[in-house]
C-alpha cells in the first residue's frame, strides 16, 4: 500500500427526487481508499452501495461534494472536470460486474483488448496486454473461446482481466461473487487480492457475503446516509 | 479496431442472413412490380412498333382502338392514299376474343385483322418463330407462343374453323394479352357480323339490318421520305373530319390514358412496399438493439463512446439493407418468367432501389440508434 489516493470522497450528498418525494441517499457521506487498498463495501439492501458506486463510476451526478479518483479532482460540488465522463471510466476505472457481462460477439480476447483499442492502443499492443492478463488469470489457452463455451468462473476470470487491461489504478466491483459459489467466490476475491499487492490499485468491492471481508484492508458500511469506515490488517492474505 | 457489426453478424449469421432473406423477398416483389411496370410500357408499344406506322387515322373526336372505341370505313385506305406525302396505307381491326386453348383453358386474347396482300403487314417477321404470316383472305390464324398451339392446330373462331399458319414470340397487347392475326375480312366479319337468328330477330322487328361490314378500326399510314408527319396529321383533321395521331402521339395516348391508372396502381404498391421493407428493417434492427441493450448499457459503462455503439448499429443495417438487396435481386431474377404478363428488370431500376434501400435503411437504424444512445449505462450495475 501506498499513501497515494486511489478513491477520495468529501462531503458527498445525493439526493433523489424534491419535495414530499425526495430521498435522501447519502449526505455528506466521506471515504478514502488508498492505491494499493482493497476495500469492501457493506451494507443492507436500500442504503446506498449502487449510487454510491455510481457516482464514484461517473455514472450518476451527486447533488453535492467532491469526488477524487487518483490526483483528479473528478466532480467539484456541482460539476465533472470533463463533459466526457466516459474518458474518465475508460481511461482510470475498471468495472467488475456481478455477472461476467462479456460482450457475447467476441471472442475472449477480442473483450479484454476492446477498451485498450477504443483509448487508442495498437493493435499488436493491445493484443500483448490482453494475452499477459489472460496468462495471468490461467485463461490463455481460451483466447478465441466465446463467453458461451467458458464455465462462469473463467467468465468471471476474464472479466476481471477485461477490468485491468486499460491499467486502471481503481476498480469497482459490484458483487463480483453474488453468482458463484464459495470455492469460486473466494478465488475470485483472491485474485483481486493479488491485484491490489502487485498492481498497487485501489479497489472498492460490494458484497453481501461477511466470509469475504478478512480478504479486504478496510470496509466500507453505509449508517445514517454516512461511510463508515473501518481499517483492518486483511489477515487472509493470499 | 474490432469491426463489432461484422463480429455480431458473424456471431448469429444464421439469423441474420435468413432476416436479410426475408427483407429481401420483400424487395425482390418490389423488383417485380417495377418489372410489371416497365413490361406494361413495352407491351403498349409493341403492335405500335411492330406496325410501324407514321400515321393513325381513326373516327373523330376518338383517341383510337387501343384507348376508345373507333370504326372509320375501310376505303378510308384509298381516300388516304390522295394525299401526296402519304406513301402506304393499311386498314386494321382489332378485337377482344376468349380463345380455347389445346390445353382447354379459356384465354382472352387480342385479335388484329389486317390485308394480307396490303402495304404494310401487321406481323413483324423477327416475331414468327414457326410458319408463316397468313396468306389467304380467309380461315387462316397466326397465334401467339403462349397460347400452346401448333401449326395446322383448328380453332373455332365465330362461325368458322382457322388453320394455324405460324406462331409468333413476345406479341401481345397493350394490356399484356398474347395477340393473334386474322385477315381483316375474317376479323370485320367476327366484329361485325351478327349470327343468322339475331338478323332473322332484327328483321322480324321491323328493324334495318346494319349489313356494312366493310369497317375497320383504324387505317394506318406511312409518309413518304422527308414529310413531316405532324404536318399530315393536321392536314388530315382539317380535311377529312377524322382525327390523325402521329406514332408517338399514340405512343403518348398508350402510355397515359391506357396505362397511366395501372402503373399509378404499381406505383403506389411500389412506394409502400419500401416503406413497408423500412419499416420491417427498422423494427428488426429496434429489436436487435433491444436484445443487445445490456451489453450496450456495459459499453456505455466500461467508456465506448456513442459514436462507436452508433456506428456498429448503423454498420448491421446497412449490411442487412445491402444483403436484401442482393437476396431480392436473386429472388426477382428467379420468379420472374413464372409471371403471366411481362416483367422487365432493368439494372437502372435495381441500382434506384440500392440506393432507395441505403438511405431507407440509415433512416431505419436512427431508431435503434436513438435506443441504444437512450440506454443507461447504469442498468449494468447493481441487480
Amino acid at each position: 500500500m501506498t499513501n497515494e489516493v486511489g478513491i477520495k470522497v468529501e462531503n458527498l450528498t445525493k439526493i433523489f427526487g424534491s419535495g414530499e418525494s425526495e430521498v435522501r441517499v447519502l449526505e455528506n457521506a466521506s471515504l478514502e481508499v488508498k492505491k494499493g487498498e482493497f476495500a469492501a463495501l457493506v451494507a443492507p439492501s436500500g442504503a446506498g452501495k449502487t449510487t454510491l458506486l455510481m457516482m464514484l463510476g461517473c455514472v450518476i451526478e451527486p447533488t453535492a461534494g467532491k469526488i477524487w479518483l487518483g490526483d483528479e479532482l473528478v466532480w467539484d460540488e456541482d460539476r465533472w472536470s470533463t463533459p466526457d465522463t466516459r474518458r474518465i471510466r475508460r481511461e482510470k476505472i475498471g468495472f467488475i460486474f456481478q455477472a461476467h457481462y462479456l460482450i457475447p460477439f467476441l471472442n475472449i480476447v477480442e473483450n479484454v483488448k476492446l477498451i485498450p483499442l477504443v483509448n487508442g492502443w495498437p493493435d499488436e499492443k493491445a493484443e500483448k496486454k490482453a494475452m499477459e492478463l489472460l496468462e495471468y488469470f490461467d485463461i490463455a489457452d481460451k483466447r478465441n473461446a466465446m463467453p458461451s463455451q467458458l464455465s462462469g468462473g473463467q467468465n468471471q476470470r476474464a472479466a476481471i482481466a477485461r477490468a485491468l487491461s486499460n491499467e486502471p489504478k481503481i476498480i469497482l466491483a459490484d458483487e463480483p461473487t453474488a453468482a458463484l459459489d464459495m470455492e469460486r467466490a473466494v478465488s475470485v476475491v483472491k485474485m483481486l487480492r493479488r491485484i491490489v499487492e502487485e498492481q498497487n490499485v485501489a479497489i472498492i468491492m460490494v458484497t453481501h457475503d461477511d466470509r469475504l471481508l478478512p480478504y479486504c484492508d478496510k470496509i466500507l458500511s453505509i449508517e445514517n446516509r454516512k461511510v463508515v469506515t473501518t481499517t483492518q490488517s486483511a489477515h487472509l492474505i493470499v | 479496431m474490432i469491426n463489432l457489426a461484422y463480429k455480431d453478424i458473424a456471431h448469429s449469421y444464421l439469423k441474420f442472413i435468413v432476416t436479410a432473406m426475408g427483407v429481401g423477398m420483400l424487395l425482390g416483389i418490389v423488383l417485380i412490380m417495377i418489372g410489371v411496370y416497365r413490361g406494361m410500357v413495352i407491351d403498349a408499344q409493341v403492335l405500335l412498333d411492330d406496325i410501324g406506322a407514321d400515321l393513325w387515322v381513326v373516327q373523330e373526336n376518338t383517341l383510337g382502338p387501343f384507348a376508345e372505341s373507333s370504326r372509320v370505313h375501310e376505303d378510308l385506305k384509298n381516300t388516304l392514299r390522295v394525299n401526296p406525302e402519304i406513301d402506304k396505307t393499311a386498314a386494321l381491326a382489332f378485337l377482344n376474343l376468349q380463345i380455347k386453348t389445346p390445353d382447354g383453358i379459356m384465354k382472352r386474347v387480342y385479335s388484329v385483322g389486317y390485308d394480307p396482300h396490303g402495304d404494310l403487314p401487321a406481323i413483324n417477321p423477327e416475331r414468327l418463330v414457326a410458319g408463316r404470316s397468313i396468306e389467304k383472305s380467309h380461315y387462316e390464324i397466326v397465334v401467339s407462343q403462349k397460347l400452346g398451339f401448333r401449326l395446322q392446330d383448328k380453332i373455332r373462331l365465330g362461325r368458322n374453323i382457322y388453320t394455324v399458319v405460324g406462331i409468333t414470340k413476345g406479341a401481345v397487347s397493350s394490356g399484356g394479352d398474347p395477340v393473334i392475326y386474322v385477315s381483316l375480312k375474317d376479323a370485320q366479319e367476327l366484329q361485325f357480323l351478327y349470327s343468322n337468328a339475331r338478323i332473322r330477330n332484327d328483321r322480324a322487328r321491323g328493324l334495318k339490318v346494319d349489313a356494312d361490314n366493310h369497317l375497320v378500326n383504324a387505317v394506318v399510314a406511312t409518309v413518304v421520305k422527308g414529310s413531316d408527319p405532324d404536318a399530315v396529321a393536321e392536314n388530315i383533321r382539317r380535311w377529312k373530319h377524322l382525327s390523325a395521331f402521329t406514332v408517338s402521339d399514340e405512343r403518348n395516348i398508350l402510355t397515359k390514358n391506357v396505362i397511366e391508372t395501372a402503373s399509378k396502381q404499381i406505383g403506389m404498391f411500389t412506394v409502400i412496399l419500401v416503406g413497408v421493407s423500412t419499416i420491417i428493417i427498422a423494427l428488426i434492427i429496434y429489436t436487435m438493439t433491444l436484445e443487445k441493450i445490456k451489453e450496450i448499457s456495459i459499453m456505455k459503462l466500461v467508456g465506448l463512446p456513442n459514436m462507436t455503439i452508433t456506428k456498429m448499429i448503423a454498420q448491421e443495417t446497412v449490411t442487412l439493407g445491402v444483403l436484401a438487396f442482393i437476396f431480392g435481386n436473386l429472388f426477382a431474377h428467379a420468379i420472374w418468367d413464372k409471371f403471366p404478363k411481362r416483367v422487365v428488370l432493368e439494372m437502372d431500376d435495381a441500382w434506384a432501389l440500392f440506393s432507395i434501400i441505403l438511405v431507407a435503411s440509415v433512416l431505419a437504424s436512427l431508431f435503434g440508434v436513438y435506443k441504444a444512445i437512450k440506454a443507461d449505462p447504469s442498468a449494468a450495475i447493481g441487480g
